[in-house]
């Protein structure tokens, strides 16, 4: 039962250190701040809760931690159950003052109800 | 039970440099947004990386300090978005 948790915890971690790669990779190639939204919010579900919750499951079945494995497996779920809640949440109010705060016009805009004059259509491509 | 170890060790890299690139876009960030938005999704996976090191190197309170950073992670985000929509902290 323990080799099972393992190998679905590793899989797990390598996984979310994968989609952690390609969101920073996205952080860095897309060009506004509000298509770099995107790139967070991949790094910051698939890149951190994934990683925790494989965290997790490889510290359930792994013996040398002895009964400390529990704690980790605990506070593990209790840190992943955070990550899911609070990043969204974040970055939405980043996103929300941002475009309230007029700090970011949308560059590659089709429409803006929110704020017409936000809003540049036909940006630079 | 050595594959844990030798997998993680594999993983190490990937996390560290995913991490390098995020300081990039926070160093090279236009807008303040930009930059608190890298470190913002970085932190996020700095926790992760703190919880798979406390299986790694078998410090369990290593997870603990996992919680703690996800939530000052999201007080930074809410400072700032308040500092940048209403100009004052609300203290």
């Amino acid at each position: 039962m323990t080799e099972v948790l393992i190998y679905i915890g590793l899989a797990l971690i390598g996984l979310g250190a994968v989609s952690d790669l390609i969101a920073a990779i996205g952080m860095n190639r897309f060009k506004n701040f509000y298509l770099r939204l995107h790139a967070a919010t991949i790094g910051t579900i698939w890149g951190a809760f994934v990683p925790i919750i494989g965290a997790s499951l490889v510290a359930i079945g792994y013996e040398p931690l002895g009964y400390y494995r529990w704690f980790v497996a605990g506070a593990g779920f209790v840190a992943a159950l955070l990550v899911l809640i609070l990043a969204p949440a974040g970055s939405h109010a980043l996103a929300r003052a941002t475009h309230r705060a007029r700090i970011v016009r949308v560059e590659p805009c089709i429409a803006d109800h929110l704020d017409e004059t936000m809003c540049i259509k036909g940006g630079s491509e | 039970m050595d594959i844990v170890v030798t997998s993680i060790t594999f993983l190490i890299p990937i996390f560290l440099l995913a991490f390098i690139l995020y300081i990039i876009r926070a160093i090279k960030g236009p807008t303040i947004s930009d930059q608190v938005l890298a470190i913002d999704a970085m932190t996020y996976d700095v926790a992760a990386f703190l919880v798979v090191l406390s299986i790694y190197l078998r410090i369990p309170i290593l997870t603990a300090t996992a919680i703690v950073l996800a939530l000052w992670i999201y007080a930074l985000d809410i400072y700032i978005a308040k500092y940048l929509e209403k100009r004052e902290l609300g203290e």
